[in-house]
């Protein structure tokens, strides 16, 4: 009996649908916790940005933080989608902004969060929270010891968005617009330069359209 | 079966016959997840649960599975096991899921424990079967931890988090002391397994035919 093909098809498709199941109900059951731990990491990642995250911080420690802290946010971009960036601080007297920034490394999409001071030119911080980049090489973008190059640079220079980019050579530690690399990283690095660019430049336009008449965005 | 061979189902994994050392199986996971003892350590209880979990089920239906597709049939069991716990690790261990990424998935892939369901537990009872997928995973297991206790007391000068080289005595704060970088990268993991891979095989006498 058990080398009919009857019996076989039975077997395989039996497998199939308990398997299915049990794993349907167990996403079902464990989806809420898991949402809810991917809003409390970008809670995270948004407060590590402004160096605001202090370590061993708990879940209830970032929450209020959080909430106490920052504004979300939402705006249109020129296609009507809805796009998002935070205020640090109150809206009254900001003391910083940050913006999602998105796009692609080598093998992956990157997301990071970039944060400005109030002065909108002031990199305040940056991190990667998550991609799919080699470990080891392009994968280093998320360690502290690259994000923190960025802190203090300038996103403008004589009233131009040049952004802040990542090119070889430790030099560029006296240039205000630009940082250095890492070795086996140029191709996720060219990258960033490439959609960190073009993402401060949307949310300019963005910004300059929503805030009309406030030309602090220059 | 008599006790002696009980224990040895489940003993002999640990040293003699061990997936890593003796088998050389199940080595990409191993050099992956550990630079920290936590992470080697969350992997190596995820393994226990699918190895055991995954010889047990397989057993039991190895008078059932048609041989035609026993392969098929074996990765299904294996694979609904894994999802399934790399699902728990999402929801409660947020943070180690994230150091882990790919690996605990791709415990789909290691051979130990498509190689215990075929070898093992397709032929043996229920029981035999639990304690051979214990014992294989906690040979894994045992490797894991002693490499990445090796990497981290080296290459970070803690274990499991506490730090177990003084402060002063880094060049930071005055001393002499430098980190092992290479520790925490993969070629520091090699020359670990290398060396206990050695150690072992002097120990019990093993040779490769």
């Amino acid at each position: 009996m058990r080398s009919s093909s009857g019996y076989t098809y039975f077997f395989v498709i039996a497998m199939a649908v308990i398997s299915a199941l049990l794993l349907s109900v167990m996403k079902i059951s464990l989806q809420e916790q898991q949402e809810f731990n991917k809003a409390l990491d970008t809670k995270k990642n948004v407060l590590k940005t402004v160096g605001a995250l202090e370590p061993g911080m708990s879940g209830s420690d970032v929450e209020e933080l959080y909430s106490s802290k920052f504004i979300r946010q939402s705006i249109l971009d020129s296609e009507g989608n809805e796009r998002e960036f935070y205020i640090y601080g109150s809206p009254a007297s900001p003391e910083g902004y940050v913006l999602p920034v998105s796009g692609k490394g080598v093998w992956s999409t990157i997301n990071g969060f970039i944060a400005l001071d109030a002065d909108k030119n002031t990199v305040k911080g940056i991190s990667f929270y998550d991609h799919g980049e080699t470990p080891g090489l392009g994968g280093e973008i998320e360690k502290d010891f690259f994000t923190s190059r960025f802190v203090g640079k300038k996103i403008f220079k004589d009233g131009e968005l040049v952004s802040v980019t990542i090119a070889k050579s430790k030099l560029q530690e006296q240039s205000e617009h630009a940082v250095d690399g890492i070795s086996g990283a140029s191709l996720t690095t060219g990258g960033i330069n490439i959609f960190l660019r073009d993402n401060l430049l949307d949310y300019l336009e963005m910004l300059k359209e929503r805030d009309e008449g406030d030309t602090s965005w220059q | 079966m008599a006790i002696k061979n009980k224990i040895d189902t489940f003993a002999g994994p640990l040293s003699r016959s061990n997936p890593i050392t003796t088998q050389v199986l199940g080595i990409c996971s191993a050099l992956a997840v550990t630079v920290k003892m936590d992470t080697a350590l969350v992997m190596s209880g995820a393994l226990i649960f699918v190895l055991v979990g995954s010889n047990t089920i397989v057993s039991a239906l190895r008078n059932l599975i048609p041989a035609r597709v026993r392969i098929i049939a074996m990765l299904t069991v294996i694979a609904t096991l894994v999802i399934f716990i790399d699902q728990l690790l999402k929801a409660y261990l947020y943070d180690i899921s994230k150091q882990l990424s790919i690996f605990v998935g791709l415990i789909i892939t290691n051979c130990i424990v498509l190689g215990r369901a075929e070898a093992f537990a397709l032929k043996n009872t229920m029981w035999e079967s639990a304690l051979d997928g214990l014992g294989n995973a906690m040979g894994y297991g045992l490797i894991l931890l002693l490499v990445s206790a090796a990497r981290e007391l080296f290459g970070n000068g803690s274990l499991l988090g506490f730090q177990i080289v003084p402060d002063f005595l880094y060049v930071e704060h005055g001393g002499w002391y430098v980190n092992n970088g290479l520790m925490l990268l993969a070629p520091g993991a090699f020359i670990i397994l290398g060396l206990l891979i050695w150690l072992q095989r002097t120990v019990t006498g093993y040779t490769e035919d």
